[in-house]
């Protein structure tokens, strides 16, 4: 489908109009990067579809303030996370992020590690394949952590980038970042234990016919996640 | 990066608490020579700490693999043809509300 109704080439008459056609030249090429962002975001093809609509329509919609010249793909993407935080937020399954020190979101990682080898479960977690544990885990992280993981770890963007996507202090997407991966590694521990469980109660489970399993699929509630400290 | 370095210039000695607080940096390549170089003289004699290091590695690399949410053409074919129909409903209804 074409904007033909500007189809028109004259200056004074197309000037405004011109803005519709330009814009779908210089933005959809980023429809694919901003598809998969939405993906890694919502976890849900429909959803992300929705919302690399509203992507769209709203860079269109604020298409006269875009500076001509810039880098357009991180505008898209910024705007691609904003919009996806404000369904979070509209749908309240978003929680404000806390500002701590980063530093000590690594040594948390390093104990609940320690504390998860120490429980017994490294052979689990030694021999399980991350790359499932940490799409279920990305899928139970809060909104606010999902999009610095998916910019930096996923997709290789440096802090800076990551931090003008979306929009807070490149100290910001540390703290963040450091606080997401330990929260993915806390789960992926949970995982573990939970498997670990079902192995050693499976011939009892089986024996005594008890059916109050966690599903595999099922999220886990966010519990458990502060004894890490 | 630090073997270039002269070999003169011996990291000073950190203890576990300090390594692990850098964890992340260190993994992230964001830490300065001298703190990156601390790290690594750490790791080379602390039995506790390596562990945690590679693990974190290990996460993070499954994440960088994590790319596989490519969409299919057919998907971005028919994504493209719903966001532009958006778009040019949009310029339509835009341009008569002008």
């Amino acid at each position: 489908m074409e904007l033909d109704e500007t189809g028109d080439t004259n200056a004074s008459a197309g000037r405004r109009s011109a803005g519709p056609m330009e814009f779908e030249r210089l933005a959809l090429p980023y429809l694919g990067d901003v598809a998969r962002f939405a993906r890694s975001l919502t976890r849900d093809a429909s959803r992300a579809d929705d919302l690399v609509q509203e992507t769209f329509l709203q860079a269109l919609r604020g298409w006269h303030t875009f500076r001509p010249g810039a880098d357009i793909k991180p505008w898209l993407m910024s705007i691609c996370h904003h919009a996806f935080l404000y369904i979070a937020k509209r749908d309240a399954r978003y929680v404000e992020a806390p500002e701590d020190d980063p530093e000590l979101d690594s040594l948390a990682t390093a104990r609940a590690h320690n504390v998860a080898y120490n429980s017994g479960i490294g052979a689990i977690i030694d021999q399980m394949d991350l790359g499932p544990a940490l799409d279920r885990a990305m899928g139970a992280l809060a909104e606010h952590f999902r999009g610095v993981v998916v910019l930096v770890d996923v997709e290789g963007q440096s802090y800076e980038d990551a931090a003008a996507i979306l929009g807070i202090a490149v100290g910001t997407v540390r703290s963040r970042l450091f606080r997401a991966r330990r929260l993915l590694q806390d789960m992926l521990f949970e995982y573990a234990r939970d498997a670990g469980f079902e192995t050693a109660r499976a011939p009892i489970a089986s024996a005594s016919a008890r059916t109050s399993r966690r599903t595999s699929t099922e999220p886990l509630p966010a519990k458990g996640r502060e004894d890490a400290t | 990066m630090s073997s270039s370095e002269l070999p003169d210039a011996a990291p000073t000695a950190i203890d576990c608490l300090t390594a692990v607080r850098r964890l992340w940096d260190y993994l992230d390549g964001r830490l300065s020579v001298a703190a990156h170089d601390e790290v690594e003289a750490h790791l080379a004699v602390c039995a506790k700490c390596p562990p945690h290091f590679t693990f974190a590695e290990r996460m993070k690399r499954s994440l960088a693999e994590r790319t596989g949410t490519e969409i299919s053409s057919d998907d971005a074919t028919r994504l493209r043809d719903r966001v532009r129909g958006a778009l040019a409903r949009f310029a339509l209804e835009g341009d008569s509300e002008e």
